[in-house]
Formats: structure tokens, C-alpha cells, sequence
């Protein structure tokens, strides 16, 4: 079914564009060239990241911040196996994939810790990453209450998570 | 934002010089090559997605999806420029169908156009940012595919428990935001 999803949406974006009188080819030209200097924009934004993240997985903080949180985690629901994913999540999204993929693998794809890991990783999103590249392109520098409130909701988001695994 | 990343190197760089200070450099090139193979995968999966998304705005079906969404765009965001409020919804719809990569254009453009130069957020860019940290998930479709990779036996039985956890997260991030802000402006006075 949802493989049908996207080549349908597309065919009708061109077909509507047509009747529409737009020049198809034209129009994916200009929107296509644009691509390339967000990118060079972002890229530095990106790479800063990534950076950071790979010296703190490297280090062992992640790990050592992992076995001294468990307490609280076990407490609110979620188990010890996946905390290094609620904690790089907010950072980094190649990084949490490939945390799931060991997941996947470690423990079966249908276990309990999978189906909270993949719940865990659908309804939440690379908070830092996604911020700072969203603001890549404008003046602000102060953000108030967004990353404590995106975290508080993300966090909330896991341990929900595990909750409906656990029942459905 | 400088604070955060300040300490994740610092902290790094003072446990390495104790356990592998030779590792620091290597680690810091080796995240930064991948960062540009990541950004040329993105140039060229952004190339599809701006073109398409081009096509959508220059047809008009933007301005559609924008008013069908306008009820509630209008009471979340409150913003008045009907471009923003096209770019908004297409955010949103894209990041319903588990599709990020098409999301992330549409919301620096969106927020490029709600910038008026002050170095403070608007409430609309924080609602922005914190929708799309919760956003709602008809298909998480990396996810699915993972799983159905690791040979799982029901991989879309996820689908459920993520629309709800997320529809829930999202209501929480909208009321949270509305909190926030008016405390905010209560300080202020």
C-alpha cells in the first residue's frame, strides 16, 4: 500500500502542473538548482555536529551518561538497552539508525525492545540538528524555550512508547 | 546552541587526552568527511524534492493544501503571510508521510521568511521547530524498512503505537509552547 503512495502523489503533481499550464521542466529546473547552495549553506552546520557527536560517542561519555541515567530511565519506563538511543536521538539521525540497526539485530526485529526502539525513533526527531539547520539561514541566535520544550515532549514521546509496546 | 556544543567538545576532548588524546584529530576529520558525503546524498535526494516541490507551488496546489490546513495553521502558528502559512502546511503534510527530507527545504524557507532580523524567535519559528521535533507520523517509513530488513515478521505493526505516541507528543508540544509563550510575555511586563 505505502509503496503506492509516493509514485501516485508524484503523477498527479505532474499531471496537475500540466493542465495547469506550468512547464514542468522548466519549473523542476529552478526548484532542482536550488539544492546546491542550501547545501553548501548547511554543510558547515552539519559537519559541526557531527563533529561533536562523533567525539562524544568516541570518548565513552555517551556510554558512561547511559549506565549513570539508567536509574531514572528504568524508573520512567524505559529499558537500559535503549537509552543510548534516547540520548543520541536529539543529535543525530545516521547515528540513531545505525544504533537501531544494532538493536534490530542484537535482539530480534519482533522483541519488545525493537518495537519501543522503532516507536522510540518514528515519533521523535534530531532536535539539535534539525534546529540549528532550520536557523541556518536567519539572524536569530535566541531560541527561548524551543530545545527544553522539544525535549521534554520527545522525552515524553519514549516513554510513551514503551508503555503502548508493552500493551499492544 | 554555542553553549551546548562547547561542552560536548570540551567534555570530549578532556576524556580522549586521558584515554586517547592521538584519536582526537582522526575523530574530528572522519565525522567531517562524513558530514560532506551526507551533505552530497542531501544535495541530490533536495535536488528531487525542490524540483517537485517547485512544481507544487508553481500549480498552485500549495495554495490548496495551504487553505484546506489554513483552520488550524492559523490557531497553532498565528502567522499572517499566506506564502509562510503554504510552507507551513507543506511541512507539515511531508512530515506526515515520514518523508524528512522533503520537509527540511520547506522549513528553512519558511523560516528564512518569518525572519524580520531580530536576534529573539518569534513564537511561530519555536512552534515550528517544535512541531517538527514531535511531528505527527502517518508512515515512518525509514523505520518500517529497517525493521523489514532485520526480517521482521509484522514490521508495520509499529505504525499504530507510533501515530499515537506522536499525536500525543504533539498535542503536549502545542499546549507547552502556548504555556510558555505566555509566561514569557507575563515576565516581560
Amino acid at each position: 500500500m505505502s509503496l503506492y503512495i509516493l509514485p501516485i502523489l508524484f503523477l498527479f503533481i505532474f499531471v496537475y502542473s500540466h493542465f495547469k499550464k506550468v512547464n514542468t521542466y522548466d519549473t523542476f529546473i529552478q526548484g532542482a538548482k536550488k539544492s546546491i547552495p542550501l547545501v553548501i549553506d548547511i554543510f558547515p552546520y552539519i559537519a559541526a555536529i557531527m563533529i561533536a557527536v562523533a567525539l562524544l560517542r568516541y570518548s565513552g561519555i555517551t556510554t558512561l551518561l547511559a549506565q549513570w541515567t539508567s536509574p531514572i530511565f528504568n524508573f520512567l519506563g524505559i529499558p537500559t538497552e535503549l537509552i543510548e538511543l534516547v540520548l543520541l536521538r536529539p543529535f543525530t539521525g545516521s547515528g540513531s539508525y545505525a544504533l537501531l540497526n544494532d538493536v534490530l539485530v542484537a535482539y530480534g526485529a519482533d522483541s519488545y525492545i525493537s518495537r519501543c526502539a522503532c516507536v522510540i525513533l518514528g515519533c521523535s526527531e534530531t532536535i539539535f540538528y534539525v534546529t540549528t539547520i532550520y536557523m541556518s539561514q536567519t539572524k536569530v541566535k535566541k531560541l527561548l524555550y524551543a530545545i527544553p520544550v522539544a525535549l521534554v515532549c520527545s522525552t515524553v514521546g519514549s516513554i510513551l512508547a514503551c508503555l503502548l509496546c508493552r500493551i499492544m | 546552541m554555542n553553549r551546548i556544543w562547547l561542552v560536548m567538545i570540551l567534555l570530549s576532548i578532556c576524556f580522549l587526552l586521558w584515554s586517547d588524546p592521538g584519536s582526537v584529530l582522526s575523530e574530528m576529520l572522519d565525522a567531517s568527511s562524513q558530514a560532506l558525503s551526507l551533505s552530497a546524498q542531501l544535495c541530490a535526494v533536495y535536488a528531487v524534492w525542490m524540483g517537485i516541490l517547485e512544481l507544487v507551488q508553481a500549480s498552485g496546489l500549495s495554495q490548496k493544501l495551504a487553505k484546506i490546513l489554513h483552520p488550524v495553521i492559523k490557531k497553532v502558528f498565528n502567522v499572517k503571510d499566506p506564502e509562510t502559512e503554504a510552507l507551513i502546511a507543506m511541512n507539515i503534510s511531508a512530515n506526515m508521510l515520514g518523508l524528512g527530507n522533503a520537509s527540511t527545504p520547506l522549513a528553512i524557507k519558511a523560516m528564512k521568511r518569518m525572519d524580520t532580523g531580530s536576534p529573539v524567535a518569534s513564537p511561530a519559528m519555536i512552534m515550528l521547530i517544535v512541531i517538527n521535533a514531535t511531528s505527527i507520523q502517518l508512515l515512518p517509513t525509514t523505520v518500517i524498512g529497517l525493521r523489514q530488513a532485520a526480517g521482521s515478521t509484522s514490521a508495520a505493526d509499529i505504525i499504530l503505537p507510533t501515530l499515537i505516541t506522536t499525536v500525543c507528543t504533539t498535542v503536549l508540544a502545542i499546549v507547552l509552547v502556548k504555556l510558555c509563550h505566555k509566561i514569557f510575555k507575563r515576565r516581560q511586563k
